[in-house]
């Protein structure tokens, strides 16, 4: 018996897909990881959350599964948001690689989903 | 042709239970030549080696010997079926096909029938003129048939019966010899009918229990884990262990005990495991999880008792968190070697209070450090206080040793030779040993990477390495050996090196491969060695003559 590093819930709000990632993402599941929340994120979706709240390891190959959402989702005119909370352990990764700034993050679901519809 | 059959008159003075003798074919005078051979047949019936064949040769040979008693043609032995209204042919000589057909006679009809209805023995002189169920008794040409019941503790359980392909008159002598061979066949297959049903029930409840019961435990870097379970020597019983892989580097221990024996306990027992392998992997801590595991025995019909104990293992840290619903006190096995029981504040076991709170208790196992949880049919021996059986496990857990190790020694210190009188389950887990250094060849497989991330967390745990340390040092060390795993295409690549050294308060880790960096492909990519940078001191990135080396450092606040 081998556990998933991580596993993922979705929850809608709206037209706002919200997808949760629990766990560790590096890159032995990062690829899965995008596909599946990829294929949550229909043409009727007006935007996409990524709450990494509970994800407790994310490397450079989780970071580019993120940059990789963002240019899909762009590219249908919808928007994403990454939610990280201050002083979690990978806030630090996500600030090296400049996530906040270049696709932006908030604090909690409900702040990502106002920022959203601003 | 006198009219058949004939049956014995009230007043034989022989008369008694399984032992009825025929009156009417009269009392023919005995030479003394044919006493003698009558006494050899009646020694060759009630012969002692018979005891000794199993159930189908002592049956086989009892009717040989009937039919050599009788000077018969035929031989069979009929035996009630479990509902106890027909007969079914259980062997036979002469009459093979009775048996190969599976004839099935019902009590009270034909002649066999009636014999287990009436309780008595039943001479036909003609099988033409009766009443004769069974077809094969006419095709083989049967004539004359003398049947007796066999009966056990005054319950007919069968019928035992010879035949003749002449016409032939059987009389009270031929009867006697007859029921003495149903009296011997009578209480063999009782015997052996009621030995099968318990092995069966036995047989089927060890597999059961096994089947219940975890087939592997999980292999985690860092982690040492062995387990036992041994059913009791006569019954199953409902006792448990479990070693649950947790996200976030935990690993849960169980350890349980379904008060009372047999299938039921142990059906009850895989619904509790069950019941707290879901909680646990739901992030339950231990006080919790026993609490919603109580909820759930309460709520199963005819629910019994159980105690049982949970304890939550932090790979990384070494804590140790545990909740005891009446359970025996875990033993803890220092990294000296010495065992001591766990205090732990007494519990009710599960299913016998209605709204229970299980403290939950705080202790870290150091590297080297061992936990042992068992059910108590390891500890209880009869006359013995429970006190002793503590101190003998304590005695035989002293020990400097693996998990497996421990198991093993206290298995074979505590258990009977013959086997326990009680099931026996037993888990131990042991935190293990970290080295000064750490020195790693690993497969240049993703999957490797998980585990490389608890191993180090642990090390840098043992350095006193603060959370963010841990969580920068990890970061670096996974981007560097992901680039490592990506050489793998290169030749020679499959497997890479990894080195964690700490000296005057800085770590340094090399991840050497037999690639060349990776040039990064792509907008998004080549992030990896910029995550580095920005979470380490130092950074050298260097060719040697069969690869990469990637050395990294970073001094420790501590």
């Amino acid at each position: 018996m081998m556990l998933p590093l991580a596993d993922i819930g979705f929850e809608s709000d709206g037209d706002v897909v919200v997808a949760s990632v629990r766990g560790e993402v590096d890159m032995s599941n990062a690829g899965e990881i995008g596909e599946a929340i990829g294929r949550r994120v229909s043409n009727e979706t007006h935007s996409l959350v990524i709450d990494l709240t509970s994800c407790e390891y994310l490397d450079s190959a989780g970071i580019h599964i993120l940059y990789e959402l963002q240019d899909r989702l762009r590219n249908r005119g919808q928007d994403i948001r990454v939610v990280v909370p201050t002083g979690a352990m990978i806030a630090e990764a996500l600030r090296l690689a400049d996530v906040p700034r270049a696709i932006g993050s908030a604090e909690t679901v409900e702040a990502a989903l106002v920022s959203l519809r601003e | 042709m006198s009219p058949s059959p004939t049956r014995a008159p009230e007043d034989t003075p022989e008369r008694g239970r399984g032992q009825i003798v025929l009156g009417s074919v009269g009392t023919t005078p005995t030479p003394t030549g044919a006493r003698a051979a009558q006494l050899v047949h009646i020694y060759r019936l009630s012969d002692p080696m018979l005891s000794e064949l199993g159930l189908e040769a002592l049956l086989n040979e009892l009717l040989d010997r009937s039919k050599e008693a009788l000077d018969a043609d035929t031989a069979a032995i009929l035996i009630l079926d479990e509902n106890g209204k027909e007969l079914v042919a259980r062997a036979a000589r002469g009459l093979e096909e009775e048996v190969e057909q599976g004839v099935r006679i019902p009590v009270g009809g034909g002649f066999a029938g009636r014999i287990a209805a009436e309780r008595v023995p039943i001479f036909i002189a003609d099988v033409n003129h009766a009443d004769i169920l069974n077809p094969i008794l006419r095709e083989k040409g049967v004539r004359s048939l003398l049947g007796a019941p066999m009966i056990v503790e005054g319950r007919v359980i069968g019928v035992i019966h010879v035949g003749t392909l002449v016409p032939r008159v059987f009389d009270n002598n031929d009867a006697a010899l007859l029921q003495l061979a149903a009296m011997r066949a009578g209480p063999a297959i009782e015997r052996a009918r009621l030995f099968d049903a318990l092995d069966h029930e036995h047989r089927s409840a060890v597999a059961l229990q096994r089947s219940l019961l975890p087939e592997r435990l999980p292999d985690v870097a860092g982690l040492d884990v062995a387990a036992r379970y041994l059913p009791s020597i006569d019954e199953v019983g409902g006792d448990w262990y479990d070693v649950i892989e947790l996200p976030g580097g935990f690993v849960g221990l169980a350890i349980g005990d379904v008060a009372g024996h047999g299938v039921r306990a142990a059906a009850l027992m895989g619904q509790l495991r069950t019941g707290l392998r879901a909680y646990a992997l739901e992030g339950q801590p231990p006080g919790e999880t026993l609490k919603r595991l109580d909820r759930l025995l309460q709520s199963i019909r005819g629910r019994g008792m159980a105690t049982a104990a949970y304890a939550l293992f932090s790979l990384e840290t070494g804590e140790l968190r545990i909740a005891s619903a009446g359970h025996p006190p875990p033993v803890i096995i220092g990294a000296d070697g010495e065992a001591r029981l766990m205090e732990l504040a007494a519990a009710p076991p599960l299913g016998t209070l209605p709204f229970p709170a299980h403290h939950e208790h705080e202790t870290a196992l150091a590297p080297g450090e061992t936990i042992l949880m068992y059910t108590d049919g390891l500890i209880e021996r009869r006359g013995e206080s429970l006190t002793a059986g503590l101190e003998r496990l304590c005695a035989a857990a002293s020990v400097l040793a693996s998990a497996e190790e421990i198991c093993q020694r206290v298995m074979d210190d505590l258990v009977p030779a013959l086997g326990a009188s009680d099931d026996v389950a037993m888990v131990a887990l042991r935190n293990a040993p970290v080295e000064p250094d750490m020195r790693l060849r690993l497969p240049a497989d993703p999957r490797v990477l998980s585990q490389i991330r608890q191993m180090l967390r642990r090390w840098l745990h043992t350095k006193g390495a603060r959370a963010e340390e841990i969580a920068a040092l990890t970061l670096a060390c996974g981007e560097a050996c992901a680039n490592a795993i990506e050489h793998a295409y290169a030749p020679g690549g499959a497997s890479f090196e990894l080195e964690a050294v700490h000296s005057s308060g800085v770590v340094t880790l090399a991840v050497r491969d037999n690639g060349s960096w990776r040039t990064p492909r792509g907008q998004h990519r080549g992030r990896g060695l910029q995550m580095i940078e920005a979470t380490v001191d130092e950074v050298d990135v260097r060719a040697t003559s069969d690869g990469t080396e990637i050395l990294m450092r970073r001094r420790l606040a501590s």
